[in-house]
């Protein structure tokens, strides 16, 4: 069939206003915050779960894949479509459905955007707790998708420990509901395996989703180190005392550098590295934890400690650990960003290798990552316009991979595999384990129909990411957050 | 179907003369009062895998056991051949106490596990039952939680990674052991709860987390549940200390009983502060103090080990706010013993005698429906079960749930017939 009769017939379906064809608007709809580009030959915005199963009913008729996106922050490509096909957005998707504080539970569309939960919930003393750097712009439907995760997820876990249920819609396009907003709902577990499966499975049109009760006192505090090692050191030293902070998050020079002249922290010029360590809870107990971070950076000789008890002086505290990224953009003219995962005691060792790495390649390397849960953030600078360069980064990305994984680690702790990682699941994963997951893949009867050309190692390319724009890799756009 | 002795004997090929067996008179191994055809025990990944792959070549229903704390969890087998022991399979694997995480092998018992933790300091948020044995594997494949759930999550929100072997013999991993991964589908939420229907979980990954250097257990006696529920919620909106949260009622003729058993652990201060305002609400709500710092006897209604028992036990899920009005109900109905969970809306009810299990069951579960809850049978006698789904009516996604069972156990060998829906 054509795309023509593709186009009249989402029309008659969702609506002409929102189905989208021409060149110039699919254009805004071929990238993410990653480097991956593909366009897609139809764009629809369906406001509800019955317009996701029609556009998908037909998508299918017509033998197109479908990719869903939402806010389009994503940094592995999951919004991306690889094959073309249509691509689903969810913007219009966007109420709060439910919110129910004796329970602790909100009921939202996908596209609601994951700060205005919290902000919904606030009235009652409730939040909701995964909180991506990109939480003001991404959407909760992108969130469960790549199950995101945040500075936070140290003490509170990622998405998937908060979504209770959901409403999905198959590659047949059935609207079914998962899980629920009880304990215990009976069955195989189908929320927890939507959660992170990157689009490939079902499209979400609704998540049920958990509240907590925010903490009585928070108290931030931000550590000041001459060199790498020690700030690592003391990672472990907090961890290895047997407390699990809120948040504890590194940042290296290279980091302060970029962020100083925006965010005038005073960082000072010759630091090795800050760590940004929040407690919470009761105020005894935080002020207990506060006190034994305090007096471990002190004696791994912590040049500087400031502690922030109010509002206003955490927000100044997190302020450059958060305009991080965007910072990164005056110090070179491209980045790229990684995310690995070691087990957090390695972490002293693995960072020595990353910066080896960059060194022997030739490119800066900005850290700003979740060191409390070994979470890596290497930041790759360099200029693509010299020639060679791309490939050379691209290669030292694989290097830093494979440092992750031979420390026993992971190749992602919270951006999602995507098409970038597909050929490094075999790392980690043995064709047995791939073959299982291909049967949960093939039971949701969703083989190509949702988002292909992710999450599985393949030598199949993505559309014209794979040769042409993966040579022109790491344009990160100005929305990019870690 | 293969003669008795020749399964025997090429389960001996496999995994030695002293680890396959036929079943004695002993009902060891027995679920729902069926025995197996033979008994093994491997001790190695591979000797799992073999046996699975001859299992499945010979289509034998196999139903893999750990601790056998809960044996008849679960619908009736459809069939039941071999009794598939994962108990040799009992070390741990991996522990590097700094990283918090373990990683242990499915047979180990989850008291020696915690006693290995404890030397560091540290333990799995586990829930289980004292004096009890299970294994971490069989917690995971009934996805046994329990009052603490609230504080320190549930199995499935601190299990990282797994080690299973499938249906046809191969062993596969999920996850891994580092705390933060989102490297391909979470699997390990799949395997856990599913009773051994998609795969033989054989070793598991923790997240551990540090022993509260104080943990004290106090008891309020109430006069009613809605009073005592009222409480808890109170409690856990202020935020206090809690370790868990556990209500308990009983059926002692006109009186309503009930004991609010909290949990607080953290240390001094916390726990301290937390202890006087549980004093001054206590007295607000007309609560008791009880037995002081003495964990309270958890009796027989905790979750259908009692293999003596016979009556009916059921675990209702319903959201906190309706629990109160919900007991309410079953009590009209007829007056169970029950130990609920406020923080999450988890109740049990037993019935230790009742005559008329089955007419009990479907008024409970008409109850049950009208507060949007849902009914597991944890216990009930044989013949009921014969008659009943125990999980109920099948959940909206059952069609799916069939679809992922067919993948992962097409000739259906394993543990069939005692999922959801009889999967």
């Amino acid at each position: 069939m054509k795309r023509s009769t593709l186009v009249r017939d989402l029309k008659g379906a969702i609506g002409r206003h929102w189905v989208l064809h021409t060149p110039e608007d699919l254009l805004v709809y071929e990238y993410d915050a990653t480097i991956d580009r593909g366009l897609p030959e139809v764009v629809v915005l369906p406001e509800d779960a019955g317009g996701v199963a029609r556009a998908v009913r037909i998508a299918r008729q017509h033998d197109v894949p479908v990719t869903a996106r939402g806010a389009g922050t994503g940094l592995s490509g999951g919004a991306i479509p690889c094959e073309g096909g249509v691509v689903i957005v969810t913007t219009r998707m966007n109420r709060i459905l439910e919110l129910d504080p004796e329970n602790q539970i909100a009921v939202v569309e996908p596209g609601v955007i994951n700060l205005d939960i919290s902000r919904a919930a606030s009235p009652y003393g409730l939040y909701y707790a995964p909180d991506p750097s990109s939480q003001k712009a991404c959407s909760i439907g992108g969130n469960v998708a790549e199950n995101a995760g945040g500075p936070h997820c140290l003490r509170y876990g990622s998405t998937t420990n908060h979504v209770l249920g959901l409403e999905i819609v198959t590659a047949e396009g059935e609207v079914v509901l998962l899980g629920g907003k009880t304990a215990n709902t009976p069955g195989y577990d189908l929320t927890g395996v939507v959660v992170g499966s990157e689009g490939t499975l079902a499209i979400v049109t609704k998540v049920i989703v958990r509240l907590l009760h925010k903490p009585e006192a928070t108290v931030t505090l931000l550590a000041i180190f001459d060199a790498v090692t020690q700030a690592s050191r003391a990672v472990s030293a907090i961890i290895g005392r047997g407390m699990i902070p809120a948040a504890l998050e590194m940042m290296d020079k290279n980091t302060m550098e970029a962020v100083e002249p925006f965010v005038h922290a005073g960082y000072p010029p010759d630091a090795g590295a800050v760590l940004l360590i929040e407690v919470e809870g009761l105020r005894e107990a935080a002020q207990e934890q506060a006190d034994v971070v305090v007096s471990i950076c002190r004696e791994l000789n912590a040049r500087e400690i400031r502690i922030g008890l109010s509002q206003e002086d955490r927000d100044k505290l997190w302020a450059g650990r958060k305009g991080a990224l965007g910072a990164l953009g005056r110090l070179a003219p491209s980045y790229y960003i990684l995310d690995g995962v070691i087990p957090r005691t390695l972490l002293p060792t693995v960072l020595d290798g990353v910066y080896e790495a960059c060194e022997r390649f030739g490119f800066r390397v900005a850290n700003v990552f979740h060191a409390g849960d070994g979470n890596l953030h290497p930041n790759v600078m360099f200029d693509e316009r010299v020639p060679g360069a791309t490939q050379r980064v691209l290669e030292l990305g694989e290097e830093i991979m494979r440092l992750c994984v031979d420390a026993g680690g992971s190749i992602t702790g919270e951006h999602g595999v995507g098409y970038e990682k597909r050929n490094y699941m075999s790392w980690i994963f043995s064709a047995d384990d791939l073959e299982v997951m291909s049967r949960l893949k093939a039971a949701f009867g969703a083989s190509d129909a949702f988002n292909p050309g992710k999450i599985f190692p393949t030598s199949k390319g993505c559309g014209e990411v794979s040769s042409r724009m993966r040579a022109a890799i790491a344009k990160v756009g100005a929305g990019a957050y870690v | 179907m293969i003669a008795q002795a020749t399964v025997l004997d090429d389960l001996r090929a496999i995994v030695g003369d002293k680890h396959a067996y036929l079943p004695d008179d002993s009902p060891t191994f027995a679920v729902d009062g069926m025995n197996p055809k033979a008994i093994v025990e491997p001790r190695t990944y591979e000797e799992v895998g073999a046996v699975m792959r001859y299992a499945s070549q010979a289509g034998l229903a196999t139903i893999a056991s750990g601790g056998r704390t809960k044996p008849d969890i679960g619908n009736l087998p459809a069939r039941y051949d071999l009794a598939l022991s994962l108990s040799r399979l009992d070390q741990i694997i991996e522990y590097e106490p700094a990283d918090l995480t373990v990683t242990c092998q499915a047979g180990i018992s989850v008291p020696e596990l915690q006693r290995r933790l404890r030397v560091h300091g540290q333990k799995v948020p586990l829930d289980e039952r004292p004096g009890k044995q299970p294994s971490a594997g069989g917690m995971l494949a009934t996805n046994s939680n329990g009052p603490s759930r609230h504080a320190f999550g549930e199995l499935r929100d601190f299990t990282i990674g797994m080690r299973v072997v499938t249906a046809d013999g191969r062993t596969t991993r999920a996850g891994g052991k580092v705390v933060k991964n989102v490297a391909g589908y979470d699997l390990c939420k799949l395997y856990i709860g599913s009773l051994g229907t998609l795969a033989v979980i054989v070793e598991a990954t923790f997240k551990v987390m540090p022993v509260a250097r104080i943990e004290r257990t106090l008891a309020f006696r109430l006069r009613t549940s809605g009073n005592a529920c009222s409480l808890a919620a109170d409690l856990l909106r202020r935020g206090l200390a809690l370790s868990y949260l556990q209500l308990r009622g009983w059926n002692n003729g006109a009186n309503d009983s009930w004991l609010l058993e909290i949990g607080l652990a953290g240390s001094e201060g916390p726990v301290a502060r937390s202890e006087n305002e549980l004093a001054g609400m206590a007295a607000d709500f007309k609560a008791e103090v009880a037995d002081g710092d003495a964990p309270v006897n958890a009796g027989a209604t905790d979750s259908g080990e009692s293999k003596e028992a016979r009556g009916l036990l059921c675990r209702f899920s319903v959201l906190p706010s309706r629990l109160s009005a919900f007991i309410g109900g079953l009590q009209a109905l007829e007056p169970p013993d029950m130990v609920a969970e406020p923080a999450t809306g988890v109740l049990r009810a037993s019935w230790p005698n009742s005559a008329a299990a089955l007419t009990l069951l479907e008024r409970s579960r008409e109850i049950a429906k009208s507060h949007s809850a849902a009914c597991f049978v944890e216990r009930c006698p044989p013949e009921l079960k014969r008659r009943i789904d125990v999980f109920g009516d099948p959940p909206p996604a059952f069609e799916l749930m069939r679809r992922v069972k067919q993948q992962f156990d097409p000739n259906g060998i394993l543990s069939p017939g005692r999922f959801v829906g009889r999967l």
